[in-house]
């Protein structure tokens, strides 16, 4: 495909050359996870140096399995925030999920075919209330999620009357913390992981549903001129948001065994899934999401926290950690996209 | 090199669209009154008039992003109702707009697709990306566009954006696009890479239409020619019958006359500004000039030369890589514009609704807000009754139109608005203002009377810079004009050369040395 | 041209009533839910004194509410001041106890703190260019680890009798210090917002930030100092509270911040700034605290008094933005898109 230069404006005619698109998009949109990995590997050699134990092969399991309720609902809200929008009662569907599927378990030994179930009926049911008052309504998200978030910590107490989660069934325990074979030592809850990271990867990456949220985020105005149907696509990322978080509320009750009333709001989930995600190269300002760096800023948050505990450092500054690692990938980020527009 | 995406839409003399009686009502107010239009293939159809004359509306309900309040739409004879701006894609209609709504986060082939990528497979049914990169480097290629189909769209200049739009309309298959005044943020290349593009479609049988109000680039590439006045259709020619002229005195609805030199100057011979050697890499660069006390001088040049940016820089909002400023006999090079403004120079710039102005609050906020030390405090609190005074005062004064000094800024007309960002500035009492486009989006009449504040203000003894792309404008009211090329000063007129030809001439001249 | 109809009416339009349409609802809600309340919830009203004391409950509410005021209305949002309320308690209780200075002096040293916080979190935005959000949800872990290092296994407690007067006495048995602190606190930022060049200036910033420096403003040291105030006041509630429990906990500010921000957004102030004032505030604070009591009182749970709070937030928002038309950004964008299209985009007819 040879253009002409027969054009007299001195219009520079050059037909772009048909190489593979995947390379270059590749080259520029993996950075941040390289970033990740180069970072996470530092830290586990470095660490390591130090303690051996560090890297042995059961404490990478545990940091492994130690991240995926947290980056599971970290997926969900890179859905939300690659529109522009923000979930903060996550933290609520997390534990309302958690406390409901203990407590049945536990007080009337339902299967766990039917918690999952009811996680999927509360994440769906939540997620879209949510979804329509955002869309529907046009409130403000952070607003929306702010009201909901109190109104599903309060279901959460009604629900439980003071109860808590305590113990949970065998196959419940099981899904928490078996492996996947027993010559297979993979965690079943990492394989969860797995599978919906590649779900949201793909959906984010070749669906029309992913290319429109992230037009939505981009320029929502733009992308209902397009042609792009705003209001269900952020009904729909709010859903998803929602199941996910459900999802992680189940993982969580089968992983430790407890839940109580504050289980999820507690620990802030809702602003440690925002953390993850900008950690992970999701852009606050929306329009662009990163499934692949959410899991990975998730698995370098618990890289990170864990090697304090093998420093000895006192648990309180964990949450400093945190916050920096915030600051310093966040800044950073900008940097690097002030650079290329620079360019 | 006939490519698939003309071939699909070249369907040999397909392509008429026609309005018929199309009328716009917001309210009482008819922004468009029973106009008319037929744009034919292979014809640019250009749509004239002044600011307000309805171009923009014709436009937007000729795409589907305004519904007309009566009024009807056929393209081949088959009648239309466009109910959104993607229905009028489908249709094969397509609207580049002055500036492209951007997707910065995207890459430029995924931008040319929004809302219509091709898929592939049934379960899952998925995003072709091979199949959709090929058709943007195809349909890149077909317009001759030197633009990387992976990059992000965020790194794409206006112009930049403008093409893809072509490419955009040509991925959809429309047969019939339409220009929105896409020249005015452009550079002189850049407009000319436009109009290769244009006729380029033009060529391949495109029905083309067109909003401008330069007449050299009208006259250049137009077929036919609408112009528009208050709402309705004035004139419709084609192209043997172009008179400069007519067209422009159809368009502002009297006889063109001789414009009105100033009468009296009251330029002295006292400097007040003194700039030199002032470089803000890449826009401008080596700009040096003195304007003295009751002068009033005019920056001349197409938008895009940099003046802006030279205001802009001279007021200190923008870093400057070189040269200095003096405000009577002071260096205010390094001052911030916070600084400048207690110094005694201003700045009203050309966006009003973005920078001028702060829409939701009232006449008097904006008026104080460039200097809130004018108002009298008790107790550190903004004296009511004093603020009260200023905003009576700078109404009166300016005769600006409003139900009240605590009116919202947003409820006033264009003019008004100018006014109430000229009261802010001038009640400071400045010792030279720099006014981007004092009259850009106002109406005909009010124009008048802002050119007679702006005299009066000369003769209290301010210098005066007025930057404006309307060459009957700087001819009106320059008692010396400067013409700005591509970020350097390359002409100074004065006296009896200030006419609307030397001065276009002395920029549009320097175009072409420096463009070849 | 038109010089006869050119009769100047520089007169003000409005009234110069103090609440506009919106703070009318609210105190009409207030004064409807205190009526209910004292009707008809048994012990409820127990005298007038017992009725103001009830304010020492949430107060410290209503102090952070205000700072956060004037951030919201700067079109940012400040997400540390819960920690910050912590940590400047902490800051105030290691000074006490552990270098023996006074109650007050130390008081005085940790509402400092507060105001070195919020610099701080200005300095990163406005420095960094650092999105509000982001910045705050960072230097909120910080100043939350930082407050659990020095409050150490046993924070200090069993303050002066003298400094808990100021979360749990009254004067003449009657008016709580805490509320009279919330008045004058309560005037100040009213005054301060609505009549002063400062307020003037974070208005306009929050409006139109652009406008703003294109008028000359300093736009990063305005929005670097509202930080400052919202952290100060962060830290001002985080002593009455203290003072209030006699106590100090590192996590004991985390309860304000989504309480805080419900209130600035229900008394009117718009999430993208410019909008709302601060007497709409006040009425929401005290509309959502004597809710909460009223709640409690009645023997309702403090998780039903919060999903109700959320739920009153929703709908207040809900109708505000569908009735008055005054939803702003996105909001009204998106009004107006469907009033367009109608949600989904119809095929082009024949």
């Amino acid at each position: 495909m040879k253009a002409s230069m027969t054009e007299t404006s001195g219009f520079k005619t050059v037909a772009p050359s048909v190489k593979d698109s995947r390379a270059t998009r590749r080259a520029r949109r993996e950075t941040r996870e390289i970033t990740l990995i180069v970072a996470a590997v530092v830290v586990l050699l470095a660490v390591g140096a130090i303690n051996h134990r560090f890297v042995s092969f059961e404490n990478i399991r545990f940091m492994v399995l130690n991240s995926v309720v947290l980056s599971l609902v970290a997926l969900g809200q890179t859905w939300v925030i690659a529109t522009k929008g923000i979930d903060l009662s996550v933290a609520p569907i997390m534990g309302l999920t958690a406390v409901v599927t203990g407590l049945l378990a536990q007080g009337s030994g339902l299967p766990l075919i039917g918690a999952f179930g009811i996680a999927l009926v509360i994440g769906l049911v939540l997620g879209t209330i949510n979804g329509l008052l955002v869309a529907r309504l046009t409130i403000p998200p952070i607003i929306v999620t702010l009201g909901t978030y109190s109104i599903y910590s309060g279901l959460i107490f009604i629900y439980s009357n003071g109860t808590q989660v305590d113990q949970v069934p065998a196959a419940y325990a099981a899904f928490g913390n078996g492996r996947i074979a027993p010559w297979l030592p993979i965690p079943i809850p990492v394989l969860t992981l797995a599978i919906v990271l590649f779900l949201c990867w793909f959906a984010l990456g070749y669906t029309l549903f992913g290319r429109a949220v992230l037009a939505i985020g981009n320029n929502a105005v733009a992308a209902y001129n397009a042609g792009v149907s705003v209001i269900s696509t952020q009904v729909r990322v709010y859903m998803i948001s929602g199941v996910l978080a459900a999802l992680a509320g189940l993982v969580f009750v089968c992983y430790t065994g407890s839940a109580t009333v504050t289980t999820g709001t507690g620990d802030h989930v809702e602003l440690q899934s925002i953390a993850v995600a900008l950690i992970g190269g999701t852009a606050i300002a929306g329009g662009r999401g990163n499934m692949i760096g959410t899991v990975l800023g998730g698995l370098f948050l618990s890289v990170i926290l864990t090697a304090l505990v093998f420093l000895h450092v006192p648990p309180i500054w964990y949450s400093a950690g945190e916050g920096a690692m915030i600051l310093v990938t966040v800044t950073l980020g900008m940097r690097q996209s002030r650079a290329g527009k620079a360019s | 090199m006939a490519s698939a995406a003309l071939d699909t839409a070249r369907g040999l003399d397909t392509g008429v669209y026609e309005a018929r009686d199309l009328t716009k009502r917001y309210g009482n107010v008819a922004v468009l009154r029973g106009v008319s239009l037929t744009m034919r293939p292979g014809r640019v159809h250009t749509i004239m008039g002044e600011n307000g004359a309805g171009k923009s509306t014709a436009f937007k309900m000729l795409s589907g992003i305004v519904k007309p309040t009566s009024g009807s739409l056929s393209l081949d004879g088959h009648a239309l109702s466009l109910a959104s701006p993607a229905a009028a894609h489908h249709a094969g209609i397509y609207l580049v707009p002055q500036e492209p709504a951007l997707m910065p986060e995207l890459t430029v082939t995924e931008t040319m697709f929004v809302g219509q990528l091709p898929t592939t497979g049934m379960f899952p049914r998925r995003v072709d990306w091979k199949a959709a990169r090929s058709r943007a480097v195809q349909a890149l290629a077909t317009l001759k566009l030197d633009i990387d189909p992976d990059q992000l769209a965020r790194h794409l200049s206006i112009a930049q954006q403008q093409q893809l739009e072509c490419a955009k309309a040509l991925l959809r298959g429309c047969r019939v696009i339409l220009f929105d005044e896409p020249t005015s943020p452009l550079t002189t290349h850049e407009v000319e890479r436009l109009f290769t593009t244009m006729r380029r479609l033009r060529g391949e049988g495109y029905t083309l239409g067109f909003i401008s109000h330069r007449m050299d680039e009208v006259l250049d590439i137009s077929d036919d020619i609408s112009v528009l006045r208050d709402g309705a259709l004035v004139d419709s020619v084609e192209r043997e019958a172009f008179d400069r002229v007519r067209l422009l005195s159809k368009m502002v609805g009297r006889e063109m006359r001789v414009v009105p030199r100033r009468q009296i100057s009251h330029a002295t011979t006292t400097p007040i500004l003194r700039v030199t050697g002032l470089a803000h890499e890449p826009r401008f660069r080596d700009v040096s000039f003195t304007l003295h006390k009751g002068e009033i001088l005019g920056f001349a040049g197409l938008v895009g030369a940099g003046r802006t940016e030279i205001a802009e820089t001279i007021f200190g909002l923008r870093r400057r890589d070189a040269g200095t400023v003096e405000l009577a006999g002071e260096d205010i090079s390094a001052a911030s514009s916070h600084d400048i403004i207690r110094k005694g120079l201003v700045y009203a710039p050309e966006d009003r609704a973005r920078h001028g102005a702060v829409l939701p609050m009232t006449i008097t906020e904006n008026l104080t807000s460039g200097l809130l030390e004018r108002v009298k405090t008790r107790m550190g609190l903004l004296s009511q009754s004093d603020e009260d005074r200023i905003g009576a005062e700078t109404v009166a004064r300016y005769r600006v139109r409003c139900a009240g000094t605590d009116q919202k800024m947003r409820q006033l007309s264009g003019g008004n608005q100018q006014k109430v960002v000229f009261g802010k500035w001038m009640g400071i009492g400045p010792e030279v203002a720099i006014l981007d486009e004092p009259t850009r989006g106002v109406d005909v009449g009010a124009k008048d009377e802002i050119y007679e504040l702006i005299d009066g203000l000369a003769h209290e003894g301010m210098g005066i810079i007025a930057i404006s792309s309307e060459l009957e404008e700087l001819v009106r009211l320059c008692d010396r004009i400067l013409s700005v090329y591509e970020g350097r000063i390359v002409a100074e007129l004065t006296g009896d050369d200030i006419t609307p030809e030397r001065v276009s001439s002395s920029y549009l001249t320097s175009a072409e040395v420096s463009g070849r | 041209m038109k010089e006869v109809e050119n009769t100047v009416t520089a007169r003000r339009t409005g009234s110069r009533f103090p609440l506009d349409g919106w703070e009318r609802s609210l105190l009409a809600l207030l004064v409807v839910e205190i009526a209910g309340f004292c009707i008809g919830i048994p012990g409820f009203y127990d005298g007038i004194g017992s009725l103001l004391g009830l304010t020492q409950n949430f107060l410290p509410f209503g102090i952070v509410a205000l700072g956060l005021s004037v951030v919201i209305l700067t079109g940012g949002i400040d997400l540390s001041v819960g920690s910050m309320a912590g940590l400047g308690a902490i800051v105030m209780a290691e000074f006490w106890q552990g270098l023996h200075l006074s109650i007050w002096l130390s008081a005085l040293l940790g509402v400092g703190t507060g105001a070195v916080l919020g610099w701080i979190n200005g300095m990163i935005i406005t420095r960094l260019n650092t999105e509000p959000l982001i910045a705050t949800l960072a230097t909120s872990f910080i100043y939350g680890s930082v407050g659990t290092a020095l409050a150490g296994e046993n924070p200090p407690a069993g303050f002066p009798d003298s400094f808990n007067a100021l979360g749990q006495g009254e004067v003449g048995g009657l008016i709580p210090y805490q509320l009279i602190l919330f008045v004058v606190l309560a005037i100040f930022f009213s005054l301060l917002m609505s009549r002063s060049a400062y307020g003037r200036k974070v208005v306009m910033i929050g409006y139109n930030g652009e406008a703003a420096r294109y008028s000359g403003m300093r736009v990063p040291r305005v929005i670097c100092s509202a930080y400052v105030i919202s952290g100060t006041m962060a830290a001002l509630a985080g002593i009455v509270l203290a003072s209030y429990y006699s106590a100090v906990r590192p996590d004991m500010g985390d309860i304000l911040l989504l309480t805080t921000i419900t209130m600035v957004v229900l008394g009117g102030v718009s999430i993208f700034g410019g909008e709302g004032r601060i007497a709409g505030v006040v009425m929401a604070v005290l509309l959502l605290g004597v809710l909460r009591q009223g709640m409690l009182i009645a023997g309702f749970s403090d998780m039903v008094t919060t999903m109700v709070t959320g739920a009153i937030l929703l709908t207040a928002i809900a109708i505000r933005n569908l009735v008055s038309g005054r939803g702003t950004g996105f909001a009204l964008l998106f009004l107006r898109l469907r009033r367009l299209g109608g949600g989904k985009v119809p095929e082009a007819a024949e």
